[in-house]
């Protein structure tokens, strides 16, 4: 308790960059994602036809949703240290933590937002066509908000999961909660691991619930 | 084509050889056919005929493989599809409402669309709900707050906004429970004898297509129209042998929903010394509530509304456990009883008058 009234402003500085390194890949990653996932889930079928996809096009689904999949599996500390070798950026620099990230989050969100698309009822789809209207208006007045719900699920995840990755960029020395983990670690000093880990649960558990609020308010044409 | 043209010429919509395939499947096969403006024109027939390609032909939401259709004098492809398609109001089977919508703004869709202020749109969907009998206080609920029978009436009131002369209706109904369905059947009836826009209505029963047709579109297997004509006629004088099958054993008692019961005598209930003295009809309020045999009561069958048909009239006799109608008022006060050989008698009558023959 001491040792965080003492080094307040520090620990809010510390949080600060975390919460940026965690909101700004989630964002970037979730706006590169919508596009790719509704490229891949290709032309809706309409209403009445029984099969679900062409077989090309479910070949298309297929290599999205794999190849990003495959992305996950990249071990993050062996990105964190890829990163300045691709971008040419300083090892410390923040800039490949944001990238590194971002490549997680498109490997997280491509999936749920190819599954979002997929949730929506092509009747409804249908019938806004039949009303009039065209296809780029129906895709952000109807299908975008209808995809919402599925894609939030997804968004959870992946905020959460990165709040976690954050952290590690601080074995590379980039700041962020993490820093205390190994500062603490070679000061030997376990009141500022703690709150460390605190810090990160908190953090993570004020995002998801704000997250989900907005969430809410997003869908609440859902409860019935 | 000028408007006088447009309004003079009897017909909103016009098939001329349009056939659809679906590579070698042939779902609508050289159709010709004329809508006429104002009324209401039901396709039916079997599942697989083409009634729903036909129909969504008109607003090419399917596009023909060849041939021509007219809509108000024009070819349907003279326009870009979204703006062809916000010039009719369309109803499926499962409402298609939009789930993220406020009942209110679904239905101002297409004057939204068509760029009307959200502030005149709402004002008019308002309208419309009361309009197809909706309680405005649902204006402000989402589309997964409603029954499903409340869900159709929207998907009607959407269809008419715009003032869409014509609307395109594929089986709206089929989906509700029976109870609802005659509502809105009833409703829909109503509204067109108010509105008289030109209605294309998809069903595959026959019931439906002869109580909502003004005129009726058999469509055979293989996307063949079978017979267009009224709905009388079809049942009168079948074309060939699907449509005689497809209409039915039951054409009798359906021919019978076109022909009035004024001449069936109603019987005072005093009058309890004929065939059904040992019955005795239980009035509760001026209203039938049963029979009562021994002391038992017995719940009572279908009730002859003043004014019904003989169709009608020979339901309530036939349902009753006394195998004596009861006619009542629209208020459903009990005005007298009816009896089976009245009715018989009636329907010989009828049966006479029809072929102009008295044996
Ligand atoms: N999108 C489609 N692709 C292939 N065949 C279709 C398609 N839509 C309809 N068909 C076929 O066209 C025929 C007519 O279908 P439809 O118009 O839906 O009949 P109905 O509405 O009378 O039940 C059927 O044989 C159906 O299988
Ligand atoms: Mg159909």
């Amino acid at each position: 308790m001491n040792w965080l009234m003492n080094n307040l402003p520090y620990v809010g500085q510390l949080s600060a960059l975390h919460l940026l390194q965690s909101i700004i890949p989630v964002i970037a990653g979730t706006l590169i994602s919508i596009p790719i996932a509704r490229l891949a889930v290709g032309r809706r079928r309409d209403g009445r036809s029984t099969a679900g996809h062409t077989a090309g096009s479910a070949f298309k689904r297929g290599a999205v949703v794999n190849t990003a999949a495959l992305l996950y599996t990249i071990p993050s500390l062996a990105l964190f240290v890829l990163m300045p070798l691709v971008l040419g950026t300083s090892i410390t620099s923040p800039l490949n933590v944001y990238v590194a990230l971002t490549i997680y989050v498109v490997a997280m969100m491509v999936r749920s937002a190819v599954d979002a698309f997929e949730s929506v009822s092509p009747v409804t789809l249908e019938s806004a066509t039949a009303m009039g209207y065209k296809p780029v208006r129906r895709f952000w007045a109807v299908e975008l908000p209808l995809a919402v719900p599925v894609m939030l699920a997804g968004l959870r995840v992946a905020l959460v999961s990165n709040i976690s990755m954050v952290s590690v960029g601080a074995v590379i020395g980039i700041q962020s909660l993490g820093t205390l983990f190994t500062d603490g670690l070679r000061r030997n000093l376990p009141a500022e691991i703690i709150v460390g880990i605190v810090g990160t649960v908190v953090l993570a558990l004020i995002l998801d619930r704000l997250l989900a609020l907005i969430g809410a308010w997003l869908t609440r044409w859902r409860k019935a | 084509m000028k408007d006088t043209d447009v309004l003079d010429s009897p017909n909103a919509i016009e098939f001329k050889s349009v056939t659809k395939k679906y590579g070698d499947v042939v779902a609508v096969d050289n159709l010709n056919l004329s809508i006429p403006r104002g009324k209401i024109t039901v396709f039916v027939g079997p599942s697989g005929c083409g009634k729903t390609t036909s129909l969504r032909m008109i607003n090419r939401m399917v596009e023909h493989t060849s041939g021509e259709i007219l809509v108000n004098g024009e070819p349907n492809t003279a326009q870009e599809p979204h703006k062809l398609r916000r010039s009719m109001g369309y109803v499926l089977q499962q409402a298609g409402l939009m789930p993220h919508r406020t009942i209110v703004d679904n239905i101002a869709t297409v004057p939204r669309l068509n760029g009307t202020s959200a502030k005149s749109a709402r004002t008019e969907a308002l309208q419309l709900m009361e309009t197809v009998g909706l309680d405005t206080s649902l204006a402000k609920r989402y589309p997964a707050q409603l029954s499903g029978g409340q869900a159709q009436r929207v998907g009607v009131a959407r269809a008419l906004a715009s003032n869409s002369s014509i609307l395109l209706m594929d089986e709206p109904f089929s989906a509700v429970d029976p109870v609802v369905r005659q509502d809105l059947q009833k409703e829909l009836l109503r509204l067109q004898s108010e509105l008289q826009r030109t209605i294309i209505f998809v069903t595959h029963d026959i019931d439906e297509a002869v109580l909502l047709g003004d005129y009726v579109a058999v469509f055979a297997v293989g996307g063949r129209l079978a017979q267009f004509g009224t709905p009388e006629e079809i049942l009168r004088e079948p074309a060939d042998d699907f449509v005689a099958s497809f209409v039915g054993r039951d054409r009798g008692m359906r021919r019978l929903t076109f022909a009035g019961a004024s001449d069936v005598k109603i019987h005072p209930l005093t009058s309890q010394h004929t065939p059904w003295q040992q019955w005795e009809l239980k009035v509760e309020d001026g209203k039938p509530a049963g029979w009562i045999i021994d002391g038992r009561t017995i719940p009572g069958g279908s009730l002859f509304v003043e004014g019904g048909t003989l169709r009608d009239a020979l339901d309530s006799v036939l349902s009753s456990p006394s195998g004596v109608g009861v006619a009542v008022d629209r208020n459903g006060k009990v005005l007298g009883l009816l009896k089976s050989e009245d009715v018989l008698a009636a329907t010989e009558a009828e049966r006479h008058r029809r072929y102009g023959v008295n044996a």
